[in-house]
């Protein structure tokens, strides 16, 4: 026979218990839904909003996760506490009877039992109890027969996920107007500042020396620098120099470590005869071939760029299929990378121009800032002040050949007509070469696609200017009093035939943004 | 039956009172045809200490049923026809002169409310005066004549009985009054086939005879022990939280006191309500077996205990609103915080 006093604080403990567990699993979901999604804010970005185009910057990204890390971690600590006061409101003696009596049907006299038998009451409650007290003590023992606390008041956790899903489903919701309200569309710095970062982190998974983490680094700064619309349009341009300067140095050590080390390997086949193959191209190579009998001494010539070797000749043999063979090159792979560097940094570099072509600077307004360059008085002359206010007259930067422009070339290697383009997407690989003009003959019609110009990605593009219309003697004056008169002197005079082969007279910047349209 | 509360286990003295009141309830019946309620209510008043008022049309057995309940109990009882011109002495009792052994000496010869039980009968015919004489006798179960208290003999009830018809003329019961009874129970008409019993009963020659309880001696000690029983039922403190709040419900501008109280009540019950209502609960609690009250038992409680305590307003006069209307909606609104 137990006591009931010891049942009724079972099952007060056993309800406090449950009361906190519920409690906590109203948290826990909300809590670990805005922990999760703050830590997949990338990866669910990369398969939502970034495959629509919009883009969500780096900072605000940051913020948007240390928010939703943070919120979950509060709503634990939230959940925890609530959990705590939920324990401690339950573990209640006379409330655990009543709960008791409303499940087993005792018309409260479990909970007057528990009123005049609470082990915490004071004294003076006790006195309240009657001569009756006892019939009621028995009832009570009666009633608790056969009662098993933990079956009676079992975990249902299906309520509380219920409600707790309903938080989590309004911390997801929160989640997504917070990112609706954050994206944006990306701006070509963006895009180009985003690729450089691939660029750089594929750099520093790859790297094998300080040089190239020194190199990503610097990447990383030039994206950066791209992307911060405070800086200064100098400053970034020394950033992306910077990088720029830093790959030229990669590229040259590369270069210098692979070569004549760069091996490659040929196969030949002969009908007789064993034999080896030697390569030398700009980079040393050797290949291998194999006949039937004898040896052959071949020569492999690998080149550094297009990665293939061709197999000796059987010498012993006499014939010689000419062995196929095929050599791997890693610097070709380190190449092409530095090529894309290059020419996105050439791009970046590209864009900050144009934007500052763009933008020239804020105006000044009359007497407002001496540090930007002093006040525009009318009828002053402040626009050579000095100050970093650009001068919003001036052309648009063109990249000399001679500078920067060599940079974007990158050292052909070998026999140039070896070179294979192997497509990359990242960038022109035909720097360095200048495109063959075509003849345009007419504008196209919209919808019209012309003959292809394959200058996609091309960073220049040539074109020839009409020459000045020249009347020679072939002008004549005529009279006709039926037309209108022209208020302008014009020349009547049929333009002179171009030639297509002519040189082209000029080359311009294409603007990066029309890069990828022109087909 | 009826042994001192001493000798006897606590579970015997749950049985015993339940067989009395049982027996009681069998013994009345067999004079009274229906009325179960009322006898129900008779004798509940009668182990709670306290009084009730009969509200019924005349010749409805009131006055049988308190008769028949008096002689199975074994207690006394007088009975008091209230009329305009009774004097309070006609009832408390005077000072007498007498002659014995050549003093001349007053004597005090008690008045009909010198019993057990006393039935008021039409109460409100008698003068606010008259009335007011008997509420000394209910309240402090003692009467003063010429500075002489002399008290009253326990166990000591009054009912009262009030004609709802016929009302020129009349004396209503104040407030004041109307507080002091425990109950107020209303007889109706009985219905056809009781009614054809009823008559069966009166007008033929066989009479039923009751069988008493109790030896006249020892009643009152019996009927003490019993009162004494109904006191010791225990009564958690949330059940006495919900009587407060029922009480406060009932009160217009009280805590929690819902918008037909505010609308339709004077005044509301006072804290002998709530007396009343713990009392009446307690022995709805015995005569269920149990030793401690239930919500249950309360809300059974209420409405006679607390409906005579409400005060109309005239709004709820001219809208037919009884009291036991707005009981209802106080037990309704109460009810499901409580479960």
């Amino acid at each position: 026979m137990d006591n009931p006093v010891e049942t009724i604080g079972t099952a007060s403990a056993r309800i406090a218990r449950l009361a906190a567990i519920r409690m906590m699993l109203c948290a826990v979901a909300p809590a670990l839904t805005a922990i999760a999604l703050g830590l997949l804010l990338e990866p669910i970005g990369d398969v939502t909003w970034a495959r629509y185009g919009y883009a969500l910057a780096p900072d605000r990204a940051n913020v948007l996760s240390l928010a939703l890390i943070g919120a979950g971690i509060a709503v634990l600590v939230a959940g925890s506490v609530m959990a705590f006061r939920a324990y401690r409101r339950a573990n209640d003696f006379v409330a655990a009877a009543a709960e008791l009596d409303d499940r087993l049907e005792c018309d409260q006299e479990i909970v007057t039992f528990a009123t005049l038998a609470d082990p915490s009451a004071p004294e003076s409650s006790r006195a309240r109890r009657t001569p009756l007290f006892p019939v009621l003590w028995r009832r009570a023992i009666a009633m608790f027969v056969g009662l098993d606390v933990r079956r009676e008041f079992r975990l249902e956790v299906g309520e509380p996920l219920k409600r707790s899903s309903i938080f989590a489903g309004v911390v997801a919701l929160a989640m997504v107007l917070a990112t609706l309200g954050l994206v944006r569309a990306p701006t070509p710095e963006n895009t180009e500042a985003a690729k450089l970062r691939s660029i750089a982190e594929e750099i520093a998974k790859t790297a094998t020396s300080s040089d190239d983490t020194v190199l990503a680094d610097k990447i990383r700064q030039a994206a950066d620098a791209l992307e911060n619309s405070k800086l200064p349009p100098e400053e970034k341009k020394k950033r992306i120099e910077d990088a720029m300067r830093e790959a030229d140095k990669a590229a040259q050590k590369r270069n210098n470590s692979q070569s004549g080390k760069n091996q490659g390997t040929g196969k030949s086949t002969a009908q007789s005869g064993k034999g080896n193959g030697k390569g030398q191209g700009n980079s040393s190579g050797s290949g291998s071939g194999e006949g039937k009998s004898g040896t052959g001494v071949g020569q492999n010539a690998g080149g550094n760029n297009p990665g293939a070797g061709k197999g000796g000749t059987g010498k012993n043999s006499g014939k010689n299929d000419g062995g196929k063979g095929s050599a791997k090159n890693d610097q070709n792979k380190g190449d092409q990378s530095n090529i894309e560097l290059q020419n996105e940094l050439a791009k970046a570099e590209a864009q900050v121009e144009t934007a500052n072509a763009k933008n020239p600077g804020p105006e000044s307004k009359p007497g407002n800032d001496k540090n930007q360059g002093g006040a525009n008085k009318p009828g002053e002359k402040v626009d050579q002040k000095s100050g970093s206010q650009p001068n919003p007259n001036r052309p648009g930067e063109i990249p000399k050949p001679g500078a920067s422009g060599d940079r974007n070339i990158p050292s052909a290697g070998g026999n140039p007509k070896n070179n294979k383009d192997l497509g990359s997407n990242m960038g022109d690989t035909h720097l360095g070469e200048m495109p063959t003009s075509t003849n345009a003959q007419r504008f196209l019609k919209p919808g019209e696609k012309g003959s292809t110009v394959d200058i996609k990605d091309a960073r220049y593009v040539m074109f020839r200017l009409p020459g000045a219309p020249t009347s020679g003697n072939g002008g004549k004056t005529v009279l006709d009093t039926d037309r209108p008169t022209a208020t302008t002197a014009y020349v009547n005079a049929p333009l002179a035939p171009t030639s297509d082969n002519a040189p082209p007279d000029e080359r311009q910047l294409v603007p990066p943004r029309y890069r990828d349209m022109i087909h | 039956m009826g042994a001192a509360p001493q000798q006897v286990s606590p579970d015997q003295r749950v049985a015993d009172f339940r067989k009395i009141f049982s027996r009681a309830e069998s013994e009345v019946a067999r004079v009274i045809v229906g009325h179960r309620d009322v006898v129900r209510k008779l004798l509940t008043a009668l182990f709670c200490g306290g009084h009730i008022l009969i509200e019924g049309v005349p010749g409805l057995g009131k006055t049988l049923m308190v008769k028949a309940a008096s002689e199975t109990l074994g207690l006394s009882f007088k009975r008091i026809q209230f009329t305009p011109d009774l004097m309070p002495s006609d009832i408390i009792g005077t000072q007498v002169l007498t002659e014995a052994d050549g003093h001349r000496e007053f004597q005090f010869k008690p008045g009909p409310i010198f019993a057990h039980m006393v039935l008021g009968d039409e109460i409100n015919r008698a003068t606010p005066k008259t009335q007011s004489a008997v509420l000394e006798a209910m309240e402090e179960h003692q009467v003063t004549v010429f500075g002489t208290t002399y008290v009253l003999d326990p166990p000591y009830i009054v009912l009262a009985t009030q004609n709802p018809i016929e009302l020129e003329g009349t004396y209503p019961l104040p407030e004041a009054q109307m507080d002091r009874f425990i109950f107020k129970v209303v007889m109706g008409s009985p219905k056809p086939d009781e009614l054809r019993e009823i008559l069966d009963r009166t007008t033929g020659t066989t009479h039923n005879k009751i069988q008493p309880l109790f030896e006249p001696a020892r009643a009152p000690q019996a009927i003490e022990d019993l009162k004494a029983l109904v006191r010791e039922v225990m009564v958690a403190e949330p059940l006495e939280r919900y009587i407060i709040s029922v009480i406060g419900g009932c009160t217009p501008g009280g805590p929690g006191a819902i918008p037909e109280v505010s609308q339709y009540l004077r005044f509301g019950p006072s804290p002998r309500g709530a007396q009343a209502l713990i009392l009446c609960a307690k022995v709805n609690a015995l005569l269920a077996g149990r030793v401690s009250v239930s919500y249950d038992d309360i809300d059974d409680a209420i409405i006679p205990c607390l409906r005579h305590r409400l005060l109309l307003n005239f709004q709820a006069e001219a809208e037919s609103v009884s009291a036991e209307s707005i009981l209802e909606q106080v037990i309704k609104r109460l009810k499901k915080p409580r479960t």
